[in-house]
């Protein structure tokens, strides 16, 4: 692949010798139907440091949630490799939370009762993960609302709930599935800032899907851009702010200009097939690395 | 009036209204007893011949609440299994659908032969007369089962069983429990029908009974003990409905 040669980007609060933890080798997925086949991801090949926050940002139906769903040993790649922690996916592990879309808690049960839902479903004794789950709703700003049902909560505080949810066994990796796409500009907002506040915390290796250019920037360190033709990873940008990162950051003119960049890659398929030497600078991986 | 008691009061108006209705139009009209006595007289005659009819209640209680039990058993098993195997529900679905379209009271004379023409031939037809609708439903319910929650369940590592009781069957609760209310009042209509045919004793057999010697009244009588009787198996499947809904799902 000849798009924007990507060097490992070696992440601001990670050594070296974790830069490996997630790699994921010339990956595809191709999804037959009767004698047709659609090509969903095609040659796609990253690695990833631990305690890393990794964006993956491209337009709906590029392929992002699949690789997300890949990482996760929820779906079979069709070739490639996918190992993290040194082995091979295969399924899905306790080691990896995930977070979706849709907060998917289950209506009968308690805020408290969903956030232990990972315990109970494995025939776990509830009593070791009361505290556990408690400081985790506590963490989240949940604090009070421990009994109440999912349909007495708004849209973010369900993704709250959820976000616990996947925190309660304490994964060394977190992956998110455009989580707070459903929400509104608002209350996404505020989401950010908490995951920002929950990363402070907890500095997990996470990846991050969305199609929110302002989202990646802010919550990433790196951010890789799909796009839909190929369906694949075009380009691995680092982000410049270091942390602890806060919202405001977005009101820089640095904010600005690198989702600027971002937007072009992604309109123009990577953004480097009109271009020529001297055409300006391109953002190139790792220059702005960052100094946390 | 608020709606609770409107929700109370109406439908027991307009039984009472049924009542008057039917009294008046046998008093007026002049129609015989014969033909359709009148609520009084049917009222005298339940009271008159409570003890046998209690005893005949009984018996037909105890089969039908034994078909019920049995009829929502294997129709929650079943559903179960044919939810948990596509090649299984392949096999099995079509034969299902097929044996549901057969009248199943054309069967009943079967089951003398097969079963005899005791309780457990009453029983037996009744469960299966009974058995559908519980399949039916929970299959439905099971199959329902919100899609990005049983992906969650498989990102954490679940089991199918712990996924299963866990997640499906609460899910499945309220279509399961459509079923069971029909089951309920199909037992009792399917040991009425069996003794019909092959039955000594039972409210079934007082109502042919009473029929061969033309006393409509006791015939009535004996329909309005079963009306009694299936209103009570009902009531306690929606009773049990709501503790099972509120215990399951916490």
């Amino acid at each position: 692949m000849d798009t924007l040669a990507i060097p490992l980007a070696t992440a601001s609060d990670a050594s070296g010798a974790d830069r490996g933890f997630i790699q994921v080798r010339q990956a595809r997925k191709v999804y037959a139907s009767g004698d047709k086949s659609v090509e969903a991801l095609s040659d796609v090949s990253f690695d990833v440091a631990r305690g890393e926050f990794i964006a993956i940002l491209g337009p709906s139906g590029c392929g992002k949630s699949t690789l997300l769903m890949m990482c996760g040993g929820l779906e079979a790649a069709t070739g490639g490799t996918i190992d993290i922690a040194g082995s091979p996916m295969t399924g899905p592990r306790t080691s990896i939370g995930v977070m979706f879309q849709d907060p998917t808690l289950l209506p009968w049960k308690t805020v408290l009762q969903n956030v232990m839902f990972p315990a109970h479903v494995l025939g776990k004794p509830d009593a070791e993960y009361r505290d556990r789950a408690q400081q985790l709703v506590d963490m989240v700003g949940l604090h009070g609302f421990e009994n109440k049902r999912p349909h007495e909560l708004s849209g973010g505080m369900r993704q709250r709930v959820a976000i616990c949810r996947a925190l309660l066994n304490d994964p060394d990796i977190l992956l998110m599935d455009e989580p707070f796409s459903a929400l509104d500009a608002i209350t996404r907002d505020e989401m950010n800032e908490a995951l920002l506040d929950i990363w402070r915390h907890y500095g997990k290796t996470a990846l991050f899907v969305t199609h929110s250019i302002r989202e990646a920037v802010l919550l990433a360190d790196r951010v890789l851009v799909m796009t839909r033709r190929p369906a694949t990873v075009v380009a691995d940008i680092r982000v410049p702010f270091g942390r602890p990162r806060d919202i405001s950051v977005a009101e820089t003119p640095e904010f600005t200009r690198l989702c600027t960049e971002l937007r072009g890659m992604i309109e123009h398929g990577g953004g480097k097939r009109d271009r020529r030497p001297g055409d300006g600078p391109i953002l190139q991986p790792g220059r702005h690395g960052g100094q946390a | 009036m608020n709606e609770r008691t409107l929700s109370l009061v109406l439908p027991l108006a307009s039984a009472v209204a049924i009542v008057v209705a039917w009294q008046l139009a046998v008093q007026l009209g002049g129609i015989r007893e014969l033909i359709l006595p009148a609520p009084s007289a049917i009222a005298g005659k339940l009271f008159g011949t409570l003890p046998s009819l209690l005893q005949q209640a009984a018996v037909t209680g105890r089969e039908a609440l034994a078909a019920f039990v049995l009829a929502v058993a294997a129709g929650f098993a079943g559903a179960a299994a044919i939810s948990s195997s596509k090649i299984l529900r392949e096999i099995v679905y079509p034969a299902i659908v097929t044996l549901q379209l057969i009248p199943k009271v054309a069967l009943a004379p079967l089951f003398v032969i097969f079963l005899g023409i005791d309780h457990e031939a009453r029983i037996t037809f009744a469960a299966l007369l009974s058995f559908f609708p519980v399949l039916i439903s929970t299959s439905v319910g099971l199959a329902n089962t919100d899609l990005s929650t049983l992906r969650l369940c498989r990102s954490l590592g679940a089991s199918p069983w712990r996924t299963f009781w866990s997640v499906r069957v609460p899910f499945a609760l309220p279509h399961f429990f459509s079923g069971v209310r029909i089951s309920s009042t199909m037992a009792v209509t399917g040991v009425v029908i069996a003794e019909f045919i092959s039955a000594k004793e039972g409210l079934g057999f007082a109502i042919l009974a009473a029929g061969a010697r033309s006393q409509t009244a006791g015939a009535f009588a004996a329909i309005a003990v079963l009306c009694i009787l299936g209103l009570a198996l009902y009531g306690a499947v929606a009773g049990l409905e709501r503790l099972a809904i509120r215990w399951y799902r916490g």
